[in-house]
């Protein structure tokens, strides 16, 4: 075939592997593990779930009751903070969102797409560790992402049949 | 197998299904019109309008092009998903846990119809509405019109707060003011102390309510008026002048074997359509005792569908029918020589005499268990009275009175509106006497029928206040409007029946800065007595009332008041409903009945439709989109002519014709509708609206107007009316003909005698063998059966499954496409009498077919069979080829055509159901047999540590039926109610001969009459 060519398609296939070695280097794309955001609150899962082994109930409550595990409300937290460490910025400012009414926007971590339906309360009460899903949570000082969350890695899981975990499409898409 | 080859088709070729046939959807389909065949091949069809007419068109290079960027673009853009925040509570409120729904009791009338209601909220907002199972009205069943006040709430075009206008100027929204509430009460308690008040209100059901209005007319001097736009005045009067009492009584239809209707839609429209519908189901289960109903009817409604004899008359013709029965009956009865210028009744009908001789039979021959009922707007006519004075001789002649007709135990007491109420108002308007005119609860300048003079008279008044929640016919001529709460913001109570009550809780925070009228009026009353003390508000005034007049028990208040907060009812008419009261003495003097009189010309009748009632909801655009359950029409309401009349003067449906009543004309499109006389044409009211908001405005034809007020005794049927054939044409959004079903056996109808004999008769099963082998199931299997014998046609399941499933509504332009996005449909087949025929609705669901034909084409297995025995719809895996909808022999499939969801204006997003999916464009949506729900129930069994109980979980559909014409289970489970409805004789598999093995079965519905050719019919 004519030179011109030639060297056209020979660059093409160079592209092609170039970035077939690239995306296989990289891991498939749209997945969070590691995702690290900086909170409005430095709070620290290590001192509280690990130092004082605070159990994960106790502040994400509706994780056994609901689909949601629910970040907790403010109220929470004040149940020790009345009296414990007042006198941290950080704990004025918790302070002073729970007395003047208003909100803690924390970023959510392990974010679902939309077309997910994730059961907390299903998983929470056949007895699967929170750290399963979430890594070791209890040395964590900011929560990252540590497992994928792709639907791959959810089926690997349920697939196995000494877990009895259905396999339906509406299990999760409906 | 015979197959109807399309390709070869022609109109005058000889094909292999019959062209009579026994079930048709339209007189197009029974004569196998040409354009309805075109419409049967094609699903998905071609948009009816002109490039022209598009104005949001894409030009379609510049849109390749601008694809082509976006995606080049998109590729090259960042990967990482966008930061979402998550929001917890500052104080948890202990009742909330995000993802749980709370019901809360509450009820909610509608003019005259009441529901108890269990509202389901999420985080604090109501999302969907279900009946109250303990409330003896509705007994857990809500109306479509119920179901779809949920929406009302979050109607954007709702007022956000008080408004003050300049009625006299031409254009009173000009200098629009929003005063706080301070500052509208400061300028009107001066305006009420110079007196001349009058309050406008419905018939009200509260009876706190009615103690405020009671205190502010004692203290202001105040007259109350009382009219209901659609009104049961003409029967309470008929009550008065016969028995002595005006009362609007309870009809108790399932202690009744003969039902005979005349102009009264009891099953759709008439009083309290939800509680009859229900009575209807229990007295007709197919057996020895199956009660028998027969109509004579001016308009085809979904009683005379539902009929096992049904005649079409004139409404001039009511007064013959009823009179003629009585001649009979007295003739039978052997007391009094009856009424002889009536004998020849059935002839002048145009009815065998055979007919109608039976029919008086079986009246007397049930004497004590029998009941005539007449009312409506369709009754009355200019002889309305007499025609209602003839029932209730009629009832008191057959015993029926206090068995039947229940005048005393748990009538409507609290229905005391009437329209010589409102003449007499207006009189005094004209008259000058009235300076302040408090409206509240209706909206006379569109209801008032034509000729009233209310919007004169109106003008005659210094003060008009309205407490509707927007600007809109009456609003306009108001100087202020002060928003009501809607009634999910509000407290009160109710009392639809005698000593049944309900309380009427809030269940979200006021939406926007609304105040509840009987707070209005509790701090006008304090402020009129000008002592400066402070008005209670309307919840302790509601909680008092209850401790000084119900809670006369131990046990204490606040215990019963909680109580009472849960359960929603308290009866305290210690079972009285279901006890016969003693029959009244009728007053012969009531009976004046003119000599009968010719019905010459045509007669326009003007009824309440099944959605619409008065109107009010105009701006719900679920109820817009909705099909009328019998014409199946939507997004307007075309004059119904009957099949004759449209041939004699060459109309089509969509033919605009020039309706002339009384020198007055307008046009509108018609519609053809079998079962009408031909000298008749009808007009639902409630349509027409000029001001109700974006989805209403525009919207059909105001009926009202046609109407003749006549001095409050109006007349809205039997209307001397002329009609001309204008030759346009405005294309009708109708729905029958989408989706149509081919195959041999669709509805199945057999007659009693031949079910005595043979359970299974009528159907006709095939043969099927299977290459597939079975799925199978160990553990849950779900499926549905459906009674068509109980299914009445109301339509609420269709409502009620839209507010839980999040459908969209696409509007009338993409109906007419066939694009609306109902995943239950009801179709409605007739049969019988070419003139009067019968009606048959089939509810479809998704059919959730074991050898799902969708599921097998579906390129990229968006739908998969579930090991529960559901076809799964994957919204994200859809990428929109539509061959699953093309390979559905039912036609269930939905396609999302744009991204409706984008239109959804705030705040009705509040009410989309958190636990189902939004769809964006381009994905199949269908029927999931409510999986959310499934989902939850079987959650919560996993957690008690057992199976989902029998019944535990209810589709939305099952859930609202009136009738319990549905019934969902697991068909694994032997004792389950769905696998005995399943096993039963009657039941049959829709399309059996396809072998898509449905889990659906449909159970046979059985005619209390002749049916002919039961056995083998083809479709």
């Amino acid at each position: 075939m004519p030179g011109k060519t030639a060297k056209i398609l020979l660059a093409l296939v160079v592209l092609v592997l170039i970035g077939g070695v690239a995306s296989m280097a990289t891991g498939p794309i749209g997945y969070n593990d590691g995702y690290e955001p900086k909170q409005p609150i430095p709070f620290s899962h290590r001192l509280h779930a690990g130092d004082n082994k605070i159990p994960c109930l106790y502040c994400h409550v509706a994780a056994e009751k609901s689909i949601h595990a629910t970040v907790p409300a403010l109220n929470i937290c004040m149940n020790c903070h009345k009296v414990v460490k007042t006198d941290s910025p950080w704990i004025k400012k918790l302070t002073a969102a729970y007395e003047n009414n208003t909100v803690i926007e924390w970023k959510k971590v392990h974010m679902l797409p939309d077309f997910v339906r994730f059961n907390h309360r299903r998983h929470v009460r056949r007895e699967v560790a929170c750290q399963t899903c979430h890594g070791p949570v209890e040395t964590m000082d900011v929560i990252h992402q540590e497992a994928p969350l792709s639907m791959g890695w959810c089926v690997n899981c349920h697939r196995k049949p000494e877990n009895h975990a259905p396999i339906n499409c509406s299990t999760c898409h409906y | 197998m015979e197959h109807h080859d399309h390709e070869t088709q022609s109109p005058d070729k000889k094909t292999s299904i019959k062209s009579t046939k026994k079930f048709w959807r339209s007189p197009q389909e029974r004569e196998n019109d040409p354009e309805w065949q075109k419409l049967v091949e094609r699903e998905f069809q071609a948009s009816p309008f002109f490039e022209g007419d598009v104005k949001e068109s894409w030009n379609r290079r510049d849109f390749m092009k601008l694809m082509g960027a976006s995606l080049a673009l998109g590729s090259t853009a960042c990967i990482r998903r966008p930061v979402q925040t998550i929001i917890p509570y500052v104080n948890r409120p202990v009742e909330v846990t995000p993802g749980i729904a709370n019901y809360y009791a509450s009820t909610w009338s509608e003019g005259t119809e009441g529901f108890g209601l269990l509202v389901k909220t999420r985080e604090g907002r109501p999302i969907k509405l279900e009946g109250n199972p303990d409330h003896p009205v509705n007994a857990g069943a809500l109306s479509a019109r119920a179901q779809a006040q949920v929406l009302n709430l979050y109607d954007p075009e709702r007022l956000d707060g008080p408004r003050k206008y300049n009625p006299e100027d031409p254009n009173p929204f000009r200098h629009e003011q929003h005063p706080s509430w301070a500052q509208a009460d400061q300028e009107i308690l001066p305006k009420l102390k110079e007196g001349g008040v009058a309050l406008l209100t419905n018939s009200i059901s509260s009876p706190s309510t009615k103690a405020v209005i009671g205190d502010f007319a004692t203290v202001t001097g105040a007259t109350h008026y009382v009219w209901d736009p659609i009104g049961y005045d003409d029967v309470a009067s008929a009550q008065k002048a016969a028995y002595g009492t005006a009362v609007v009584p309870r009809y108790v239809l399932d202690r009744a074997k003969i039902i005979v209707s005349i102009d009264a839609d009891f099953l759709g429209s008439f009083l309290s359509p939800t509680e009859f519908n229900r009575q209807y189901a229990a007295v007709r289960k197919p057996g020895k005792d199956m009660a028998k109903i027969v109509t004579f009817e001016s308009v085809y409604t979904l009683t005379g569908a539902n009929s096992d004899a049904r005649v079409r008359i004139k409404p001039s013709q009511q007064l013959d029918v009823v009179m003629g029965l009585v001649h009979q009956i007295s003739v039978l009865s052997g007391k009094g020589g009856g009424a002889p210028a009536y004998a020849n009744a059935a002839q002048k009908l145009n009815i065998e005499p055979g007919l109608f001789n039976e029919i008086a039979k079986d009246l007397w021959e049930n004497r004590g268990r029998g009941v005539v009922i007449a009312g409506g707007l369709t009754t009355r006519t200019e002889q309305g009275e007499a025609v209602h004075a003839a029932v209730n001789f009629l009832n008191s002649l057959l015993g029926n009175d206090g068995v039947s007709v229940d005048h005393g135990t748990a009538a409507f007491k609290f229905i005391n509106g009437s329209h010589a109420n409102l003449a007499t108002l207006i009189e005094k308007m004209q008259a000058g006497q009235v300076k302040t005119l408090i409206i509240h609860g209706v909206n006379p300048v569109y209801q008032a029928a034509g000729g009233s003079g209310f919007e004169e008279a109106l003008k005659k008044v210094a003060l008009v206040l309205y407490t509707g929640d927007r600007a809109d016919e009456t609003g306009k001529f108001a100087k202020f409007i002060l928003p009501d709460h809607h009634h999910l913001e509000n407290w009160g109570d109710s009392e639809i029946q005698e000593n049944v009550f309900s309380i009427q809780q809030p269940t979200i925070r006021p939406l926007y800065n609304t105040r509840a009228f009987q707070d209005t009026l509790l701090v006008w009353t304090a402020g009129y007595k000008g002592k400066g003390e402070k008005p209670l508000t309307w919840f302790n005034y509601l909680k008092d009332n209850w401790k000084k007049n119900r809670f006369h028990g131990a046990g204490g208040f606040d215990h019963a008041w909680v109580q009472l907060l849960k359960l929603g009812v308290l009866d305290l008419s210690s079972q009285a409903r279901e006890k016969v009261s003693t029959p009244r003495n009728f007053s012969g003097a009531a009976l004046k009945v003119p000599s009968p009189r010719a019905s010459e010309g045509l007669e326009l009748v003007l009824f309440e439709s099944v959605l619409q009632g008065d109107g009010r909801s105009a701006n719900n655009s679920w109820l817009q989109e909705m099909p009328d359950p019998v014409t199946k029409v939507s997004w307007g309401n075309p004059l119904l002519v009957s099949p004759g009349l449209a041939k004699k003067m060459e109309l089509t449906n969509g033919s605009i014709v020039q309706v002339t009543v009384n020198k007055q004309s307008v046009k509108t499109p018609i519609f053809i509708q079998p079962g009408l006389h031909d000298e008749v044409v009808a007009l639902a009211v409630g349509y027409g609206r000029t001001a109700a908001g974006e989805v209403g405005n525009g919207v059909g034809l105001n009926g009202f107007e046609l109407a003749s007020f006549n001095k409050g005794k109006p007349v809205f049927s039997g209307i001397q009316v002329q009609i001309e054939n204008t030759g346009q044409f405005e294309t009708v959004a109708s729905m029958q003909e989408h989706t149509n079903i081919e195959g041999r056996q669709i509805v199945v109808e057999a007659s009693l005698a031949d079910y005595l004999k043979k359970p299974d008769a009528g159907i006709e099963k095939t043969e099927v063998f299977s290459i597939w082998n079975d799925h199978k199931y160990t553990g849950y299997r779900w499926g549905m059966a459906i009674d068509l014998n109980s299914c009445t046609g109301c339509s609420a399941c269709i409502v009620a499954c839209q507010a839980e499933n999040n459908i969209p509504v696409v509007g009338k332009r993409y109906v007419i496409q066939g694009r609306e996005m109902h995943w239950l449909r009801v179709d409605r087949y007739y049969s019988g009498d070419v003139n009067s025929p019968r009606g048959t609705f089939q509810p479809l669901p998704c059919q959730h077919c074991e050898n799902a034909p969708c599921e097998t084409v579906c390129p990229v297995a968006a739908t998969n069979h579930s090991s529960e025995g559901l076809n799964d719809m994957v919204y994200n895996r859809c990428v929109g080829t539509r061959y699953c909808s093309n390979n559905c022999p039912y036609k269930v499939r939905r396609f999302n055509w744009f991204n409706y969801a984008n239109k959804i204006p705030e705040p009705k997003n509040l009410q989309l159901n958190p636990d189902v999916t939004v769809r964006t464009r381009g994905v199949m949506e269908k029927c999931t047999f409510c999986i959310q729900r499934i989902t939850t129930a079987k959650n919560d069994a996993k957690d008690r540590g057992d199976e989902v109980k029998d019944g535990e979980i209810k589709t939305a559909c099952q859930q609202t039926c009136p009738t319990n014409a549905i019934m969902f289970g697991n068909i694994n489970d032997a004792k389950s109610e769905v696998r005995q409805w399943q096993g039963d004789p009657r039941a049959f598999a829709l399309l059996e001969e396809l072998n898509v093995r449905p889990s659906v079965r449909y159970l046979t519905k059985v005619k209390n009459a002749k049916v002919e050719g039961t056995e083998g019919g083809h479709v």
